[in-house]
């Protein structure tokens, strides 16, 4: 076992020292009203779009309406139906993805450079002239609700959204983003169209990567997508969480495992100025097969496959949490396992070998973020939107490298505090009675969460 | 040495298009071929971009390798390999690699094992004597044998009994290949799992797990004459398999040919709201020339918002399906062409699946034309640029070549013959594939 502690920090943090030549690679521009962040790829002959918009799902009036008014903006302009811009961005294989999260959304374009003009201005037509035709909405609505229906396919992801809804059930962020049984009928066209309007008007910033001759994309913009950023979205004030004092027990049908979520969420002034400690302690949990949780259930003792920890933010919420899974008779034990290395780590139980492991993890872990320009800029966003400076990603290998044991115990004790933790367990109704040892338990219906 | 990647805007008809030069010909890939006397073979490729690089490991076994009673052998050992060698013994090397930022991990399919790690460039040497120390001295920990037998339980459990589709997905192999070896499950059966023995996965180990069985992918910020160099010495010592050229030649392929002569339809009770379901045609094995037009015809009747089958069951005023996807899946031995989906609530199984079978028939005159072929053909291009943006991307392409065709450079006919597809090409191989004895299973709660 010797060897595996003698990693040279310093050699790892000489490897990191590139950074800064990164951040030298990133050029900030104003084309109108729209912010740029540019960086050139000239590898391949392929640009990538990536527009952020200030606002989310929680400016929504009910769950789903920003994640619906994007899903659907290719069902129609006032020119061509669903199929005909269906097969344009096909033809010329042209990726168009988007993701909805409370706080922003983001709309991204990939594609061959020699093409970004068709593509693009096509793009601008639907931010401009998207119908949503009520055909093609209930059509929408009808799959939607069936795939919703069927969530219980996948233990895993059912678990997640009723832990989210659970465990936020005292804020607006526990609403799903991409809405409920019960909201999917109050989407309408009028409704969207003016969800769209709204986010055509609000802060947008462009991260962009490519050649270097996709500066042409700037005229395409301007003349045809005609965005202004005339509106800015509210900021929300969230009170830490309160004490959590049961375990939720979700029965599903033909379980013979259990999956596990126990976390909490974070506000910004607990997480502020520290979110390298946070990113440290997680990876410390449950990052990759040598962190603390994989050892205890896994490679110890055989109770799971795989244990994750997380603690993430976006700018005015974050959330800190584990994810596993077990046999169902094993279930009880995994809490209180995971309620034991929560405990150990709180009290500084862990060596320093353990310690200097999880920081030559992280340092040496630092260059693959930057193998991939979209993933880079990617991180350039998350960054934008928290409004941290730049400058603490070039430094993280230096701040992973100044960090103490104490300042790991402490992050520990801030974001998994077991008296404010909520538990939730989907498996077989059975488990209610090995999981009250541990807490009271209360049965939920999955039903009630989609 | 240097990775070099030149591509133009080719895969004609698309644009403007102004070089000769066909798309093989524009993608060079710079790789240093190294050849032990003990049979291994190893790939560079330096791309000195960022101070990383990726190693991945090939071994040529998999599940088809394996006989009744021992299923599941192969994807078992995949987990014992982590278990501790010789000199990194128990649980040392996930230390190693990721104590220096590295990850590391491992697949295992029908065909082939595969190890991979990400690391930073600084610690080649050591994983080189990590892989060489697991290939020669695996340690097979009677302790820790037992207690992973339950890791891959609950792997198996979380993948399949616990999901669905990977009911839906094991139920189709299970009847298509039936008494083939691509019939047998991959992650094993349960009664295999809980009763395989320690000696059973050591002798099975010898056997495949041997330099004249494995392929070495290194690509990234590599010293290349160093890295050989480093090779030779950590793997050139450890002796070759003298069973597993045999043990290869005993699967002819003929034994991988299904065997139904009718049409199979299986309803699987499951705990899915909505049915799901896969319909299957068998094909051909890897490389072989009509598998390019299937895998043309997979897209344009299955990928992207404006494929067939989303037009025709999904993008509709009362959709049918909520999903719907094809694909041409070439094995070694054999391949197969399928088309899956979830269907909304109310759909009659029966009639759907007739209606299906007919649409695909009529596919082959209505959705094959030049504009569909050259969708697929720029679709493919802007993948192929996705699948080599990264070190272990490219280190995947190649290692897949080397391993199923024993040469990497396949890629080029590879190429050659995605852009020779014709309409002709794609019409003629729809009409033969949706011509065969099929297999349609599907997973729903109302099944008995």
């Amino acid at each position: 076992m010797k060897k595996i502690f003698s990693i040279s920090l310093l050699s790892l943090l000489s490897t990191a020292a590139f950074g800064a030549s990164f951040l030298d690679s990133i050029e900030r521009m104003k084309w109108g009203d729209l912010d740029v962040v540019w960086v050139e790829d000239s590898k391949f002959p392929r640009f990538n779009a990536a527009f952020y918009f200030q606002g989310g799902s929680l400016s929504d009036p009910f769950s789903g309406l920003t994640q619906g008014t994007f899903d659907q903006m290719a069902s129609g302009t006032s020119k061509e139906s669903q199929r005909e811009i269906a097969e344009f961005f096909d033809f010329y294989g042209a990726d168009l993805k988007h993701s909805v999260t409370h706080e922003y959304s983001v709309y991204s374009v990939q594609g061959l450079t020699k093409d970004i003009e068709p593509v693009m201005s096509k793009v601008c037509d639907l931010f401009t002239d998207a119908q949503y035709p009520q055909k093609e909405l209930s059509s929408y609505l009808s799959r939607a609700k069936s795939q919703l229906k069927n969530l219980v396919t996948s233990h895993s992801a059912l678990a997640d959204r009723i832990f989210r809804q659970i465990s936020l059930t005292e804020t607006p962020y526990a609403t799903p983003v991409e809405g409920t049984l019960a909201t999917f009928d109050k989407l309408n066209p009028v409704g969207m169209k003016e969800r769209l309007a709204e986010l055509n008007k609000t802060k947008k910033v462009l991260y962009l990567s490519g050649p270097s001759d996709i500066s042409k994309l700037k005229d395409i913009l301007a003349k045809k997508c005609k965005w202004t950023s005339e509106t800015t979205v509210k900021r929300l004030e969230l009170k830490k969480p309160s004490s959590q004092s049961a375990i939720y027990l979700v029965p599903v049908p033909g379980a013979n495992q259990a999956q596990i979520r126990i976390g909490r969420y974070v506000i910004p002034s607990e997480i502020k100025g520290k979110y390298d400690h946070f990113g440290f302690l997680a990876g410390f949990l449950g990052g990759g097969f040598t962190s603390k949780l994989v050892q205890e259930l896994r490679v110890k003792r055989g109770l799971t496959y795989s244990a994750g920890a997380y603690v993430s933010m976006q700018r005015d919420y974050g959330r800190a949490g584990i994810m596993t899974f077990s046999k169902n008779e094993s279930a009880a034990e995994v809490i209180s396992l995971i309620r034991d290395v929560f405990l150990d780590i709180s009290a500084g139980k862990f060596t320093p070998e353990e310690f200097k492991h999880q920081q030559g993890h992280q340092i040496g872990g630092f260059s693959f973020g930057f193998e991939e320009t979209n993933a880079f800029l990617s991180q350039i966003m998350l960054y934008d939107h928290q409004e941290r400076n730049l400058q603490e990603l070039v430094n993280f290998p230096e701040l992973i490298a100044s960090l103490t044991p104490e300042a790991l115990k402490q992050a520990n004790l801030e974001a998994f505090p077991w008296e404010r933790l909520t538990i939730v367990v989907i498996g077989d109704k059975s488990l209610e009675k090995s999981l009250s040892r541990i807490r009271p338990v209360r049965i939920l219906n999955y039903q009630d969460y989609l | 040495m240097k990775f070099w990647f030149v591509l133009f805007a080719l895969l004609m008809g698309c644009s403007s298009v102004k070089e000769n030069k066909s798309l093989s010909e524009n993608i060079h890939i710079d790789v240093e071929e190294l050849k032990l006397d003990n049979g291994m073979t190893a790939l560079i490729v330096s791309n000195p971009k960022l101070p990383i690089f990726s190693l991945q490991l090939f071994y040529k076994v998999g599940g088809k390798n394996e006989v009744p009673g021992i299923t599941g052998a192969s994807h078992f050992l995949e987990h014992m390999m982590f278990k501790g060698a010789k000199k990194y013994g128990a649980n040392t090397m996930d230390f190693i690699i990721e104590g220096s930022g590295g990850s590391t991990n491992a697949y295992t399919t029908n065909d082939q094992t595969v190890y991979y790690e990400n690391l930073p460039s600084s610690e080649l040497d050591k994983i080189l004597d990590i892989e060489s120390d697991r290939m020669e001295n695996l340690l097979l920990d009677t302790d820790a044998f037992n207690k992973e037998r339950e890791v891959v339980l609950e792997e198996r459990k979380m993948r399949y009994e616990n999901s669905p589709r990977g009911q839906l997905y094991l139920e189709m192999m299970q009847t298509l290949y039936k008494g083939t070896p691509y019939g047998r499950s991959v992650i094993g059966d349960i009664p295999d799992l809980k009763s395989v023995t320690r000696e059973q996965i050591f002798k099975y180990f010898k056997r495949f797990y041997a330099p004249n069985n494995a392929t070495l992918i290194l690509v990234g910020d590599i010293d290349v004459s160093r890295a050989k160099h480093i090779i030779k010495e950590k793997f050139g010592k450890i002796p070759s398999s003298p069973s597993v050229e045999e043990a290869h030649k005993e699967l002819k392929d003929e034994d991988f040919v299904p065997k139904e002569k009718v049409d199979q339809v299986i309803a699987k009770k499951g705990e899915s709201p909505s049915p799901i379901f896969m319909l299957a045609f068998p094909t051909y094995k890897a490389g072989h020339h009509k598998g390019y037009a299937l895998d043309v015809l997979s897209s344009i009747i299955g990928s992207g918002k404006s494929a067939s089958l989303v037009n025709q069951y999904i993008l509709i005023d009362k959709p049918i399906a909520t999903s719907m996807y094809s694909a041409h899946q070439s094995l070694e031995k054999s391949g197969f062409f399928f088309i899956g989906g979830e269907l909304v609530r109310g759909v009659k199984l029966p009639e759907f699946r007739l209606d299906l079978v007919s649409k695909l028939k009529g596919f082959c005159q209505s959705e094959i034309t030049e504009r569909s072929i050259q969708k697929v053909k720029n679709n493919y291009l802007t993948g192929l640029y996705g699948g080599l943006d990264t070190n272990a991307g490219l280190g995947s392409f190649l290692g897949e070549r080397q391993l199923i065709f024993n040469d990497w450079r396949f890629y080029k006919q590879e190429l050659d013959m995605y852009e020779k597809v014709t309409v002709k090409d794609v019409k003629a191989e729809c009409e033969e594939v949706f011509a065969k004895p099929s297999v349609f299973v599907s997973v729903w709660n109302m099944h008995k």
